[in-house]
């Protein structure tokens, strides 16, 4: 059963996009070698029609480095999971979340059906343990950056992400 | 009660039901836990966290050259007694002639830094007089130097080695391989325009005083200026030299691995410039395993005898890799890595046809702390062991001895878990974000000589131990 989140809130007044409201989600995705995490669909505001998909890969990070390079992100931020075919679309940047530090890139992406797709993958680390959350939609890439952002900064998934990390 | 008349009584009851008997913790003073096989010999190798030993028969001697992870974060750089200077984990290089007292000779410092960001992991060694083009009078080794360099140094005088050369500018080094009749080396390593953090480069090392460069390979995907998905990242290759012609390539480590077969002529003379055709020219097939499991060490056994197919008028001799993953998580948080053997005859059908792991509650190794699980496997091809008996490293469950003869049911005929000392590092896991540790023996690698030794090396720094058969894995052995 997967336990249901509403996260966000407020009204948005005339004018303004409303706050937005993300729904938890099954993990779409088949089984692969790192256990599946939580997923989040954008459901109303200024999220659009995007989906963040975040989960810990312990024991996967260099332990000294941490996240180093735009290198690190392509090759563990989950992109892949969405689509194979990805193109970064610019350089990245280094990012913090949940007080872990790391790189986030964003991506333009070929998907299965045809469609183009715009990601953000984000990767950070605490030891030699990785947090890795990507956005995908077809948004521009810095409302989808802006939004997950904000929604990894929310109190309850700050909390979880801890919790994921096992207490770090 | 002795280790020996415990060894005996265990064996006699069951080999699997004995461990259980054994205490969940390790405690210092305790004897080692063994079956069908005994200490012969110790060295404490300073303390250091120890990754590969390659032992190579030098003139009248047997010298273990034994490769080190960094330090620690209490014993960053530990003190060489030798030379009363704190020095970052490098190679030991130690006289193991006398198996029963085994000299440390000389340790060269390796690249500062801790864990798996220092040290000098990797070593292989080949004398200058096999070598096509080496200083008959020299023996190389060649060794990595933390994750930025390649090193070969002359040890004809094991106590007083001299640098040679050095291949440098890398972004990580792993588990290399260097055939010593042709002098083509397969490094590890990770170019700073690739995309993954290790790939190979094949060196001409023919010369080691001037290592010519034949070419970067990688899987498509991995290459400078690719986009898109990134292929797991290589652990090691093991070659089968111009007689055999292959390089069976072992990626990943503890999740989506795979055995990758690779005609070593095409590789080495096929066209060099990595784009994507050119790196898959050279691929015979590849075989996937479980997103749950890595290939470390994938060790080519061609040619194998089969007793239970002797009568087959085809397939009497089955090509065997085995294939052993890492276990990187300490006290079970992850899939079970283990080993899995694979029947590769049929060279673009390759299957997977037996597998073995330690028994869990045969010694509670789950709580037992540190990681449980497979490492890698010995090396040597020298026929006391090759397609005979396999020794496997199994971190707090010590080595485990194989009778691999059969591999379609491979059969677990001894064991030794060292006795945890003093300098036995501690290994930890957070829970409610605070650290809860253990100490307990972490076997990290293993090998064997051809006399028959077995040397095995700990990653939580309790040292060598050098160790023989005995009793019924002894007889399977056939050893005189």
């Amino acid at each position: 059963m997967i336990a249901m989140l509403m996260v966000g809130g407020g009204y948005a007044r005339a004018g303004e996009e409303a706050e937005p409201h993300w729904r938890e989600i099954a993990w779409p995705y088949p089984r692969d070698g790192w256990p599946a995490g939580r997923a989040f669909r954008c459901v109303e505001g200024a999220c659009g029609d995007a989906e963040v998909y975040v989960r810990p890969k312990l024991g996967f990070c260099n332990c000294d480095t941490g996240v180093a390079d735009d290198d690190e992100v392509d090759r563990v931020a989950d992109i892949d999971l969405i689509s194979p075919r990805f193109a970064p679309r610019e350089l990245g940047q280094v990012v913090r979340v949940a007080e872990m530090p790391g790189r986030l890139r964003s991506y333009d992406l070929a998907m299965p059906d045809g469609g183009r797709h715009v990601a953000v993958g984000i990767a950070v680390s605490h030891r030699c343990d990785l947090l890795v959350a990507v956005a995908q939609g077809t948004d521009d890439a810095p409302k989808i950056e802006r939004a997950a952002l904000e929604f990894l900064d929310t109190a309850d998934m700050r909390r979880w992400m801890g919790s994921a990390m096992e207490g770090r | 009660m002795g280790a020996h008349v415990r060894v005996v009584i265990c064996f006699s009851l069951s080999l699997f039901a004995c461990g259980g008997a054994f205490a969940q913790s390790q405690v210092i003073g305790a004897a080692p836990e063994a079956a069908n096989m005994k200490l012969v010999g110790y060295n404490d190798l300073q303390a250091r966290s120890a990754y590969q030993p390659t032992i190579h028969h030098q003139g009248d001697r047997y010298i273990a050259y034994i490769g080190h992870h960094g330090g620690t974060d209490d014993v960053p750089a530990p003190v060489n007694p030798l030379t009363g200077k704190a020095e970052p984990n490098g190679t030991s290089i130690v006289d193991v002639t006398d198996p029963a007292h085994p000299v440390y000779l000389r340790h060269i410092p390796g690249q500062e830094g801790k864990y798996e960001g220092g040290g000098g992991q990797m070593v292989r060694v080949c004398d200058g007089k096999a070598l096509p083009k080496g200083d008959p009078s020299a023996v190389y080794l060649l060794r990595t130097f933390g994750g930025e360099a390649h090193e070969i140094w002359n040890v004809a005088d094991p106590a007083n080695p001299v640098l040679v050369t050095r291949i440098g500018g890398l972004k990580d080094t792993h588990k290399s391989w260097w055939e010593c009749d042709t002098g083509i080396a397969f490094l590890v390593s990770g170019a700073p325009d690739w995309r993954t953090r290790r790939m190979t480069q094949v060196y001409d090392l023919s010369d080691p005083a001037h290592p010519v460069k034949i070419r970067d390979f990688g899987l498509p995907g991995q290459e400078p200026g690719a986009t898109g998905a990134v292929p797991t990242e290589l652990h090691g290759p093991i070659s089968t030299g111009p007689s055999g012609n292959r390089v069976y390539f072992g990626y990943g480590t503890n999740k989506g691995g795979f055995l990758q077969i690779v005609d070593r002529d095409k590789l080495l003379n096929g066209p060099k410039e990595p784009t994507p055709d050119n790196l898959r020219y050279p691929e015979i097939s590849r075989l996937a395993m479980s997103a749950f499991n890595g290939a470390h060490t994938v060790f080519p056994m061609p040619g194998m005898p089969i007793a239970e197919f002797a009568k087959d008028k085809e397939g009497k001799t089955r090509d065997i890799v085995m294939i052993v993953d890492e276990a990187i998580l300490n006290e079970c948080a992850e899939p079970r890595q283990m080993v899995w053997l694979a029947d590769v005859t049929v060279e673009n059908r390759p299957m997977m046809i037996s597998s073995y792991t330690v028994p869990e509650a045969s010694g509670n190794f789950c709580e037992r702390g540190g990681r449980f699980g497979s490492h890698s496997s010995n090396e040597s091809m020298a026929p006391i062991y090759y397609k005979k008996m396999a020794f496997i490293a199994f971190f707090n469950a010590g080595v485990r001895a194989l009778d691999i003869r059969d591999p379609y049911h491979p059969k677990e005929v001894g064991y030794f878990i060292p006795s945890i000392t003093s300098a036995t590092d501690k290994r930890c896991v957070t829970i409610d974000g605070k650290d809860r540790c253990k100490v307990a023996i972490q076997t990290n690698n293993v090998e064997t000589d051809e006399r028959g030794y077995i040397y095995i090396v700990d990653r939580a720094n309790t040292g060598l131990h050098i160790l023989e058969l005995s009793g019924e894995a002894h007889a399977a052995a056939v050893l005189p």
